[in-house]
Order: structure tokens, then C-alpha cells, then sequence
């Protein structure tokens, strides 16, 4: 098992799928089949075994160059080391976070991570608003300033219960407690079925070293 | 306890696992209010947070779910689902904030599905989602562009050209 995985070592952020299979809800050969995934993602633009930010536009939204300020906060948080590019390990561990089988707790704290736009530790109640308005803007609904001070007061009173302005962790699991729908966004079911979708991979880790 | 599968003969028709489900939780629907969004629902329908795409070469206007807003209230969104499900023979199932059809007919995949569920964003602006629960994708597509659209057309919110949102907050 060394011999033939040493050889994939070469690219930055690879790690051993075993490793990655026992700190994630991933089987190993789960971990295979993403990663046959992410050498497509990954070399969409830049062949260099990394996603960059353009290259993850260009599989989520068709387009390398559109923004949106909720990809922007999944790009940061999947890319834990903070060097501006997602490596293969941190691709696993992230998306990890997302499988129906991970902890509640793993996914309601990366909700609040998400949110925290300026990972300040709290949610402000303009980060709130600005996310609001974010939507709004991405589904061409207009709403006027009035409403959306409703939308943004109701829910933070619900949710600031110790009314200090802010939306603290303790308070964040609180509510999401309350409402679980909250971080329905943070399963993707088919996350179970990934080597259903990648079944090559089953033939490439049967083959000799000579094929990489 | 169900305990259908004790039993030594098989049925003469076969349902589906989601056939049978359809049965069993429309009995058990609770009968709630409409539920409430707050801004965090709102913001968590953003496609920045659908990483779907990056799994499957599916192009956006396949997805499987239909979202639109209306300042009409549940009761009209329900008898205008209640319509469609007539027109097109689908069996339907109800509560205040929740509705299934399911065709008579099976399709290519079993008898298509639909669930629509509203929501309520402040008391006079709701948002319904509507979602395929079960069957063929293409079939509820056609569905969706023949039957179901057309008929959503007079009860759908779209802004306002003149930004008068006001009334939003009755």
C-alpha cells in the first residue's frame, strides 16, 4: 500500500486516502472516487492538482468568471489553509462536513463559520442584512429597505437572545435547534452515492504503478 | 408495525417503496401553520451553496425544484394546485402548508410525484417550493413546463417595476 500511493504524493495536498477515509465519513473508496473528481475540477484552467478560485466559478456556476458572495465563503472555508487554492485533502475534509452521516454539530458549526462573514466569531446583524440583500440581488428579487428590515429584525431578535447585537455560537446552536431546517443546506445527499457517479476509479486503482 | 413483508404472496402489482410511502406519510402529515422563514432559510436557497454541479453535468434548468413567490394567500395557492392535479389526474393530498400529487398512471420510473410546500416570509408574502418527490425526472419536467406553469402564472410575485413593496409588510 506505501509503495503505490507514495507515487501520487508529488501533488501538493494529497493525502493518503486511508487517512482522509478515517477523519471523514468517506470509505475509502469514496475518497478514490472524489478523487477522480477533483483532478477534473482541478485542472479545468490550471493543470497543477489544486482548485482555484476560477476554476470552482467554472464548475458551479458554468462560468470562471461569476461571483457570488455565498461561493466566496464556501471557497474560504473549504480552503483551510488559506493559500488561495484548494488542495485534494482539504477537498475531503470539507465536503466531509456535508455527507448525510456527519455530525449535527460539525455542520451547525460550519453554518456559523459560513455566515461570519468577517470571522469576527459573532454574527452582526449588518453581516446578516448583507447576506439578505446578497440573495435577493443573485434571484433578481427586489425587495424595499422596509421589508428586509423586518425580515432582518424579526429574525435576529428570535435569534440574539441575550440582545447584545450580535449572534453568538451558543445562540446560533440554539437556533438552529429550534429549527433544523436551517443547515438542510449543508447535506448533499448524494454524497453517498459518489461512486456511483465516478465508477472509473475502480478500474485505475487496480492497475500497476506504471499507469501513473 | 407494518408488517407486509411477513406476508407468502406477492401482490399482483408491485408498488414502488415511494408508492407506498406517499400513503403512509400523507396519513401522517401533521396538519401545521404555515412555517415561518427567517432570513438564514432565505439566504441558504442562494446557488452559491448548491454544490450539486460540481457532481453532475445536470444544467441548472433541470434542477428538480421550482421556487416562486406570492402575496396570495395558502388558500389560493392550494385550490390552483388542486386544479392542475384535476386537469392533469393526479391524486392529491393536502394540509395548510403542504401539498402532493401523485399520477394515477405509472411513468418510465413508477408513478410520478410532486410535493409543494409554502412558506411564509412575512404573513402576506409567501415563498412555495415545489420539488419532485418521486419518478422520472423528464417526465416531471414536462409536468412542470405544460401543466404546472402555465397555471402558476396569475398567482406568481415578481417585482414590481415601480419598487412598491410597501404592502408586503400587511
Amino acid at each position: 500500500m506505501g509503495c503505490y500511493w507514495s507515487k501520487k504524493a508529488k501533488t501538493p495536498g494529497y493525502e493518503d486516502p486511508a487517512v482522509l477515509a478515517a477523519e471523514t465519513p468517506f470509505t475509502v473508496n469514496e475518497v478514490e472516487a472524489l478523487h477522480e473528481l477533483f483532478k477534473k475540477l482541478s485542472s479545468s484552467i490550471f493543470d497543477d492538482g489544486l482548485i482555484h478560485k476560477e476554476e470552482f466559478q467554472l464548475a458551479l456556476f458554468k462560468n470562471k468568471d461569476k461571483r457570488n458572495l455565498f461561493a466566496d465563503r464556501i471557497f474560504d472555508l473549504f480552503d483551510l489553509k488559506r493559500n488561495g487554492v484548494i488542495e485534494f485533502g482539504e477537498f475531503v475534509r470539507s465536503l466531509g462536513v456535508f455527507h448525510p452521516n456527519a455530525p449535527v454539530e460539525d455542520k451547525t458549526a460550519f453554518a456559523f463559520r459560513l455566515y461570519d462573514l468577517r470571522q469576527t466569531g459573532y454574527i452582526e446583524r449588518e453581516e446578516l442584512k448583507e447576506m439578505v440583500l446578497a440573495l435577493l440581488h443573485e434571484s433578481e428579487l427586489v425587495l424595499s429597505d422596509d421589508v428586509i428590515e423586518v425580515i432582518v429584525d424579526k429574525t435576529y431578535s428570535e435569534a440574539d437572545k441575550k440582545g447584545d447585537g450580535r449572534i453568538d455560537q451558543e445562540e446560533w446552536r440554539e437556533f438552529v435547534l429550534k429549527h433544523p431546517s436551517l443547515i438542510k443546506n449543508m447535506t448533499l445527499p448524494y454524497l453517498k452515492d459518489i461512486t456511483l457517479a465516478f465508477p472509473s476509479f475502480v478500474m485505475s486503482s487496480e492497475v500497476e504503478d506504471s499507469e501513473i | 408495525m407494518d408488517s407486509s413483508w411477513f406476508k407468502k404472496s406477492v401482490p399482483k402489482m408491485v408498488r414502488t417503496k415511494q408508492e407506498q410511502e406517499f400513503d403512509e406519510t400523507s396519513e401522517k402529515i401533521t396538519w401545521k401553520q404555515t412555517e415561518t422563514l427567517n432570513a438564514f432559510h432565505i439566504i441558504s436557497l442562494s446557488e452559491g451553496f448548491d454544490l450539486s454541479p460540481l457532481f453532475e453535468e445536470k444544467k441548472r434548468e433541470e434542477k428538480e425544484e421550482l421556487r416562486f413567490a406570492t402575496t396570495l394567500p395558502a388558500s389560493s395557492v392550494i385550490s390552483t394546485l388542486e386544479e392542475v392535479a384535476k386537469a392533469g389526474k393526479f391524486r392529491i393530498k393536502k394540509s395548510d402548508s403542504m401539498v402532493r400529487l401523485q399520477g394515477e398512471e405509472s411513468g418510465r420510473k413508477g408513478k410520478l410525484a410532486i410535493a409543494a410546500e409554502i412558506f411564509a416570509v412575512t404573513p402576506s408574502f409567501l415563498v412555495v417550493e415545489v420539488k419532485k418527490d418521486s419518478g422520472d425526472t423528464l417526465e416531471y419536467n414536462q409536468f412542470c413546463s405544460k401543466e404546472l406553469r402555465p397555471a402558476l402564472k396569475d398567482i406568481v410575485w415578481t417585482s414590481p417595476v415601480d419598487g412598491s413593496t410597501q404592502r408586503l409588510l400587511d
